[in-house]
């Protein structure tokens, strides 16, 4: 075990370079720069922005300047765009933002989904069933860009309970709807995950046994279905995690929530090359760990998984 | 992204126990699919939005791209659904008709979504089966870069790639399908490592057949009930993410749309009580997805005839 | 100097009114014009984007010039008509040749912390401004204000002190000139021209703007700031006119969706909001009070692209004029914007001070008689139904462009029969495309650095760095160069307007307006500043 974790560590540092070489690529042949604008800057002007960017130096010593400052300093540069800050502050910024209200997303998206699922799937064809996978797929179809302002309008302009967007430090009336317009999507594949791995998993032999023995069913449930059931749910995390990052992007525009979502795309139109690898980097570093984790959860659940 | 990894994993062992008890494993599958009701429901309802897509547009009263001048800027009171006017489901705010453009965009939201999931699958399947039929060191590379990959943050791949090589639809559906053959080239990868100890393989090495032949030949074959089921369920997700992309403004080019770009067209101007105006396309959007997850669950349930 | 003579009896007037009511409540009634006031003057307002900077060397867009406004003072204010008024300068004096200005400063100007604000100041922030070390995007401003020696500093061949401006004494402020400038103090009132205090910066570096860290001078301090969600600033106590202000805080929210940002507004949460493309008559309807429409000093246009080696059909004047003539501008201001813009047959905006519209003929005629004048030229020119022309066109991702974009293109396939191929591209491609001359028709809006009517006129000379056209035309460059030095310029500019509608190197289609809701209570909005130079200090809200 602790091999396989040291294996997957030592993958995910050429991941890391390989990822910060291919955004450096992909970044730089993207047409326009970092300061082109409607009116055009003097030479001289941009000259001497470039300079203090360290713009004007070849490729590839940029590429490496950029590497040993973020590996030995922690260092992820200034911003081009936001030109009061670093990148560190950006992120430092927009990084908690985010992670709270993806957190409560995700939380909300597992505890919800998992229980409606497993209702489902223990009265398969009943109108639990029914209803849960409606509403699973429901709100899997809506899109989050059709909810946000949906939610904006009733809750805000209709019924006045809850602020229309902001953060402000994160009080519990400004997280409500960025965490069921993020969850909503996610929420709804989780149930349908759980329901239909749930129903293999009461087919097995295993459970048939165990209630052939007359264990009740709450037993056999909670004692022996719940912890295969969880294996696809798990393996699925990975991806909804970062899912719910980098799908931050709508709740920030939406709720004007400062979170590194919208950062994210800003930098991207605005060719802000550090912010972009810096959020680039992290949200890979986080993938990185956060599917370690799931895999390790996934080897502590899963007996069968030998590595 | 792709909720239905997991589940579709079991179906290639079932398919070559069918194959030993010797029976057409298709005719077994196509009867217990027809016994599933939702499914069928959902596969007509499939076929009758794609007759939407097609033929839609011969009762259309106006081109999808005919502006009508007079109607701009007056949405509520004259672009109103109706049937006298020929705009059966209103007008949108840029005075056209949005029978029309529903019909154009629900056309494009489907073709995104075939066409992006054949890519991803395609290249998956050949990926994934050659990386698992060679094995050892290749296999390791060829995985290790999907690992990469993986770990890309993938929206950013492709504004990027959107933002460099200009915006069409092929590029979309380039940009969509590569995305999204990682989780397929894993599925294959796992699956051609069990087949490739088949004897009918082993034959075939020792033969001399080259590998290329043998994977075209006897390992994707064997894999195509997995990627069927993979496919149909993909299908709706490349039709989501699109809608998610025409969001950002990176979507088709005016004056083609898509159903994402109409619904996002609407939810603007829901708030002034222009419901048609989201109301028409979200419903298609949402039927063409429902349908499509239920046809997908009812052909991984006849494939997978563990679950009944 | 008449200047000088104005502002002081500006100064006296609002001396006079503020006495009378030193003793009365100072939130009850404004002093002015005594109406009560509301107990909560919180004026918040939405921007649609994070600003680069609010480092009054650094600022460089509109959003971030409001902010640096409130936060710190230049030598001079604009009132609400736009006209100068003292700021930390009570009154200047120009030498005979017109190159050296020297500035009388007031002794009452204080930092929030309590310092005095010094001439050494404005000589601080001028030089950091031009400095290669701060590599400001907006340092061109000081070479714009042809301050001796600018472009040497800024290109790096001379020191920042070579600039040419001086501290006399605490008072007393040198500007030397390399050319002489009418409009010089008119300069003065953008950010960039504003006063730093050196020992916060040099102690704290890039980090001196947050809020922590920040000493200014302007009638606001800055007390909290998260970028891309709000920026809060409050009365500044030590502000010299701190008596007369009103709003106690600003608080200015990043909302990038327009559309939310109307809900937003529509629950009470902001006092001020842009009104979305096409949502004025409706709203104007239901909020008479609110939704207000007012000029702004930009033109909305299409350009061609005039270069050697680009499409050869547009390259025929008659072909451009012929889609130019069949574009409806009634449609396009009343339905689809319908948000009190003004159809465009001149590029040079309608409202520009000194500026009188010429007759273009154009602009006379009716829809149909330009429609067939159209069809005329396009069929003499050799397209038709058997040989349609195509043109591609493209503009940055945006709403109202996307619909304005739409709009023509059908107007010229049902006038016309010419095919358009519609192209969005994200802000930083477009502009590549624009000025590497890769389109055929682009879209083009600009917007006046100054009030008169060369800050448009100038982008048709050959050598313009924005003529993104490529037109050239040797007569218009002389009328223009001509109209620099001439007392009465606007002969030659009825003489561009009419080349420019001649020759269609752009098709002017509307005149900006801005189109905004203003919460019922709010007073004090300059309505009248074509610029849109607005102060917090001057607004108000009234009680209920």
């Amino acid at each position: 075990m602790l091999s396989f974790v040291f294996r997957r560590l030592a993958v995910a540092v050429p991941t890391l370079l390989i990822l910060v070489v291919l955004s450096f690529v992909l970044m730089y042949a993207a047409p326009g720069g970092p300061f082109n604008s409607e009116r055009p800057l003097p030479p001289e002007v941009l000259a001497n922005i470039e300079a203090k960017y360290g713009l004007d130096q070849p490729f590839w010593k940029q590429i490496v300047n950029y590497v040993v400052s973020v590996v030995t300093q922690f260092d992820f540069g200034p911003s081009f765009q936001y030109k009061d800050r670093s990148v560190n502050d950006v992120i430092a910024q927009g990084f908690p933002v985010t992670l709270t209200y993806g957190f409560w997303s995700f939380v909300v998206a597992v505890t919800v989904g998992v229980s409606l699922g497993v209702a489902a799937a223990i009265k398969q064809n009943s109108w639990v069933d029914y209803f849960a996978v409606g509403v699973s797929i429901g709100a899997q179809v809506l899109p989050n860009f059709v909810m946000a302002p949906l939610l904006l309008l009733v809750f805000t302009l209709w019924l006045g309970w809850l602020p229309g967007g902001g953060w402000n430090g994160g009080q519990w009336q400004f997280l409500i709807m960025p965490v069921i317009a993020l969850s909503t999507s996610y929420m709804a594949s989780i149930a349908r995950i759980t329901r239909s791995s749930m129903l293999e998993v009461l087919n097995t032999n295993f459970i048939r046994t165990a209630r052939a023995k007359g264990l009740p069913m709450r037993r056999v449930i909670w004692k022996h279905a719940m912890k295969p059931t969880m294996l696809p749910v798990l393996s699925y995390l990975g991806p909804a995690f970062v899912g719910m990052i980098t799908g931050s992007v709508i709740i920030d525009v939406f709720f004007s929530t400062g979170g590194i979502g919208q950062f994210f795309v800003n930098s991207a139109f605005n060719r802000d090359y550090s912010v972009i690898m810096g959020i680039t980097i992290l949200v890979g570093t986080l993938t990185i760990l956060f599917n370690l984790l799931v895999d390790i959860l996934y080897a502590w659940i899963d007996p069968k998984i030998r590595y | 992204m792709l909720p239905n990894r997991a589940a579709v994993e079991g179906i290639a062992e079932n398919m070559h126990l069918a194959e030993v008890k010797g029976r057409s494993l298709w005719a077994d599958a196509r009867t217990r699919f027809l016994r599933n009701r939702a499914a069928v429901i959902s596969l007509i309802m499939l076929c009758a939005v794609a007759g939407f897509a097609l033929f839609g547009g011969l009762i259309a009263q106006y081109k999808g791209d005919f502006v009508n001048f007079s109607l701009i800027g007056s949405n509520a009171y004259l672009g109103v659904p109706s049937l006298e006017t020929g705009h059966y489901f209103g007008t949108d705010s840029n005075g056209r008709d949005l029978f029309a453009r529903t019909v154009q965009g629900t056309g494009i939201s489907l073709m995104v979504g075939v066409v992006g999931a054949l890519v991803a699958v395609i290249v998956g399947t050949l990926y994934g089966a050659t990386a698992g039929y060679y094995g050892g060191r290749i296999d390791g590379i060829m995985m290790r870069i999907v690992d990469v990959l993986m770990s890309i943050p993938f929206m950013f791949v492709l504004i990027l790639m959107l933002v460099i090589f200009g915006r069409s639809i092929f590029m979309l559906f380039l940009g969509i399908g590569l995305i999204s053959w990682l989780d397929m080239a894993r599925i294959a990868r796992g699956q051609t490592l069990t087949i490739k100890n088949k004897e009918f393989v082993e034959v075939a090495v020792a033969t001399g057949v080259r590998p290329l032949k043998i994977i075209l030949r006897h390992i994707v074959p064997n894999l195509l009930g997995i990627v069927i089921v993979y496919a149909t369920l993909l299908v709706p997700n490349m039709i989501i993410f699109e809608s998610f992309i025409s969001f950002l403004g990176l979507g088709v080019q005016e004056p083609a749309t898509s159903l994402g770009a109409l619904i996002n067209e609407g939810s603007r101007t829901m708030q002034f009580g222009y419901y048609w105006q989201i109301a028409f396309p979200l419903f298609f959007f949402i039927v063409t997805i429902f349908a499509f997850f239920f046809v997908g669950d009812g052909l991984r349930d006849a494939l997978d005839p563990k679950d009944r | 100097m008449t200047l000088k003579s104005r502002l002081f009896v500006t100064t006296a007037a609002v001396l006079f009114a503020t006495s009378g009511v030193v003793f009365a409540d100072a939130h009850a009634t404004h002093p002015v014009t005594g109406e009560a006031l509301a107990s909560d003057q919180t004026f918040t307002y939405r921007v649609g984007d994070e600003s680069p900077s609010i480092d009054p060397g650094l600022v460089e867009d509109v959003d971030g010039a409001a902010v640096v406004r409130d936060l710190f003072e230049g030598l001079y204010n604009q009132d609400a008509a736009g006209n100068l008024v003292p700021g930390v300068a009570l009154s200047h004096e120009v030498s005979d040749d017109g190159l050296v200005y020297t500035f009388t400063l007031r002794d009452n100007a204080m930092w929030s912390n309590g310092d005095t604000v010094t001439a050494g100041d404005f000589v601080y922030a001028w030089q950091r401004a031009a400095s290669p070390a701060l590599a400001s995007p907006y340092s061109w401003y000081i070479e714009l204000m042809s301050i001796e020696n600018g472009a040497a500093v800024i290109a790096g061949d001379m020191e920042p002190s070579a600039l040419g401006v001086t501290a006399i004494d605490d008072t007393t402020l040198e500007v030397r000139l390399s050319q002489p400038l009418p409009y010089f103090p008119q300069m003065l009132t953008h950010g960039t021209t504003f006063p730093v205090h050196q020992a916060t910066v040099e102690e704290f570096g890039n980090d001196w703007v947050l809020p922590e860290n920040m000493v200014s001078n302007g009638a606001y301090v800055l007390t909290e700031f998260v970028p891309q969600e709000r920026l809060v600033r409050e009365r500044n106590p030590m502000y010299w006119d701190n008596d007369n202000t009103i709003i106690e805080r600003v608080v200015k929210l990043v909302v990038p969706d327009e559309n939310v940002a109307l809900t937003r507004y529509l629950a009470g949460e902001l006092d001020l909001t842009d009104v979305p493309a096409g949502q004025f008559p409706r709203l104007s309807e239901q909020y008479p009070d609110q939704a207000v429409s007012v000029p702004m000093a930009c033109s909305y246009y299409y350009m061609f692209n005039l270069r050697d080696g680009a499409s050869p059909e547009i390259q025929d004047p008659n072909v451009r004029k012929a889609l130019s003539l069949a574009i409806d501008r009634d449609i396009i201001v009343n339905n689809v914007l319908a948000g009190g813009q003004k159809a465009a047959y001149t590029f040079t905006h309608w409202a520009t001070a000194g500026f009188e519209t010429p007759d273009i003929p154009m602009a006379t005629m009716t829809q149909a008689e330009r429609n067939a004048m159209a069809v005329e030229l396009l069929t003499e020119a050799g397209y038709g139904s058997d040989n349609p022309l195509s043109i591609d066109l493209v503009y940055n991702t945006n709403d109202s462009h996307r619909s304005v974009a739409i709009a023509i293109s059908q107007m010229w396939k049902q006038t016309l029969g010419v095919d358009t191929t519609l192209a969005n591209q994200e802000w930083q491609t477009f502009l590549e495309a624009r000025s590497n001359g890769d389109f055929e028709v682009a879209r083009g809006g600009w917007c006046a650095d100054y009030n008169e009517a060369s800050t448009f006129l100038d982008l048709m000379q050959s050598e313009s760095g924005y003529n993104d056209s490529k037109y050239v035309n040797p007569e218009v460059d002389a009328l223009l160069a001509e109209a620099k030095t001439s007392a009465n310029p606007q002969a030659n500019y009825d003489r561009v307007e009419e080349f420019i509608a001649q020759d269609t190197p752009i098709i002017p289609i509307y005149h900006y307006a801005a189109v905004d809701m203003f919460a019922e209570n709010l007073e004090g909005w300059p309505y009248e500043n074509f610029e849109q130079t607005w102060y917090s200090k001057d607004l108000y809200k009234i009680a209920e």
